[in-house]
């Protein structure tokens, strides 16, 4: 399969302009302790610098990709830096929505293969009005009555209830006849597969921003302390 | 601090093998001007009593879970906020990875973790225990002040996890399933939820369901985890007032004990009431910057999935398994 048709999914690639007159071996000498950091490896060859990282940190510079190559090269108007780097984490965050629809499908499915039966919802729904009952029957205690905080409401009569749905229906407001979906929520599922689709478009911008930048500022000397230690001050 | 001795905290030497500052006097103020400083030094109190307030006083209708979570999610987002605004430590800024990272195991715990917990959970056990003997609910409960209920609501839980977690520090099979959130090398909001998904259902049961307890006084001892243990993992540095750091955990106290220092790693077990380690010999004052296992080594996601079988597989191999064969050179 020729993955470079979606390979874009966890590489990035860019480029940044070497300042004038500034030699591969002088360009890469500066770029070099973005790489000298824990369990990463990297390998100097001409124009051509190759890395690999593993359990980065999040204190590495460069903790978002696990591998790439840095190339120099020249032409009449002067020399560039061309990146192509891959992350792990890029892919994951891309295909994580599909994870989080899966959950909400296997959700879906224990709602159909093992629904609680209308004795078990009845019993549940019976229990619950019951403890409310309970509970509203006895009186708040005198400190909290002193001090003016709500009672707990009573549990609503049968009655109260079909009027209250009744009143719905007439201003069309969405009744749910089957008062809840069976089995577990999917809802929080695909909040999250939102997000993290949310999240890659945002990192596959951001990174790229970030790592353009953080090359420049170690390339032109823009940064009076070059980073890139995995260890905290 | 003599980094090579540490410093002697009792009966034990705390931060000799990785720093860790110990005593509130050696511990970094806020800096800035007196607004910057005013609002660090009386955020957390203003917060707390301002949703006890709003939470004792709310109206049936709006004291609901749902406004619970809306008010969580609200206010982590203002948290994460505050990490950017005033870090604790530069070294420990939220990078775009920390943050799929730690809500990656976040929407763990919201789907597969809940799915499952309705099975398995506490409240599966409980309902099953009830069923078995007939108990009748401790109703007493219910007829205390609302504002005790959700103390004890809330101190009751966090003694249970006192134990669970001092228990997976002191036995093998339970810090394996432990081991994986203690490689995280800084703490932001989410952190708390970075973790084998088996600890976070372990350190998650409680016995609260025992008990019958005004609703109101469930959402006040909720409170109490949001506005006091969400402290626990955050990048942000605050002039914690001395009573709340005497009773309530703090960052500074979890970043001791998430230190790569063993010793130090060893104490602050509480989520919510660190008077808990107090009472039991387990607290030290101080704070940590350098975190983590194995010299900070990160441990990736599917690491963190699997560790707890691969290493248990691993350990018994050793112990029952056919020893190898070993090289030995032919004569």
């Amino acid at each position: 399969m020729d993955w470079r048709a979606i390979d874009w999914i966890w590489h990035i690639r860019g480029s940044v302009p070497l300042p004038p007159g500034q030699s591969s071996h002088e360009a890469f000498d500066r770029l070099d302790p973005l790489f000298r950091v824990r369990d990463t490896y990297h390998d100097r060859r001409g124009d051509e610098l190759t890395f690999s990282k593993s359990n980065q940190a999040p204190q590495d510079k460069m903790a978002t990709f696990d591998g790439g190559t840095l190339r120099i090269e020249r032409d009449g108007t002067g020399a560039v830096l061309r990146f192509d780097l891959h992350s792990r984490i890029l892919l994951f965050c891309f295909l994580a929505p599909l994870l989080f629809l899966a959950f909400a499908g296997l959700n879906i499915a224990i709602g159909v293969l093992d629904p609680p039966t209308a004795a078990e919802k009845a019993e549940a729904k019976k229990k619950q009005e019951e403890r409310m009952k309970r509970i509203a029957e006895q009186p708040l205690h005198p400190i909290d009555q002193f001090l003016g905080a709500p009672a707990p409401e009573k549990p609503k009569s049968e009655e109260e209830k079909a009027r209250e749905k009744a009143e719905k229906k007439g201003k069309s407001e969405d009744v749910d006849e089957d008062e809840g979906e069976e089995g577990p929520s999917t809802t929080p599922a695909y909040v999250f597969a939102g997000i993290f689709a949310a999240l890659y478009l945002v990192g596959r911008i951001l990174e790229k921003w970030l790592i353009t930048k953080r090359f420049r500022q170690h390339l032109w000397d823009e940064e009076p302390a070059l980073d890139g230690g995995a260890k905290p001050a | 601090m003599d980094r090579a001795q540490g410093t002697r905290v009792g009966n034990r030497i705390i931060g000799a093998q990785s720093p860790v500052t110990v005593g509130w006097e050696n511990i970094g103020k806020v800096e800035g001007g007196p607004v910057k400083k005013a609002f660090f030094t009386w955020f957390q109190p203003t917060v707390l009593i301002g949703l006890i307030v709003f939470w004792y006083y709310a109206p049936n209708s709006i004291a609901t879970a749902s406004t619970a979570i809306m008010i969580g999610i609200g206010f982590r987002l203002f948290l994460l906020g505050l990490e950017w605004v005033n870090p604790r430590h530069e070294s420990w800024k939220l990078t775009w990875k920390e943050l799929v990272t730690d809500l990656f195991f976040v929407g763990l715990g919201y789907t597969v973790l809940d799915t499952v917990e309705m099975y398995i959970g506490d409240d599966a056990i409980i309902e099953a225990v009830h069923n078995s003997f007939d108990w009748d609910k401790l109703q007493w409960f219910t007829g205390l002040p609302l504002l005790l209920q959700a103390f004890l609501i809330s101190f009751i839980f966090d003694f249970g996890q006192y134990w669970m977690h001092r228990g997976m520090h002191n036995w093998y099979p339970l810090w394996l399933t432990h081991a994986p959130h203690h490689y995280i090398t800084q703490l932001n909001i989410n952190k708390g939820a970075v973790g084998n998904p088996v600890e976070l259902f372990l350190i998650g049961l409680g016995i609260g369901g025992f008990f019958d307890f005004l609703p109101r006084a469930a959402l006040l001892a909720g409170t109490l985890g949001l506005a006091v243990g969400t402290y626990q993992h955050i990048n942000v540095r605050f002039n914690t007032p001395r009573w709340w750091r005497f009773v309530f955990n703090t960052t500074e106290h979890h970043s001791v004990h998430h230190s790569q220092d063993f010793e130090a790693s060893r104490s602050n077990y509480a989520g919510t009431w660190i008077i808990i380690d107090r009472i039991f010999g387990t607290c030290v004052d101080g704070e940590a910057e350098l975190l983590g296992m194995e010299g900070g080594r990160r441990m990736t996601i599917r690491e963190t999935l699997v560790y707890p079988f691969t290493e248990a597989w691993k350990t018994l191999r050793e112990r029952f398994g056919r020893p190898q064969a070993s090289a030995v050179p032919a004569e």
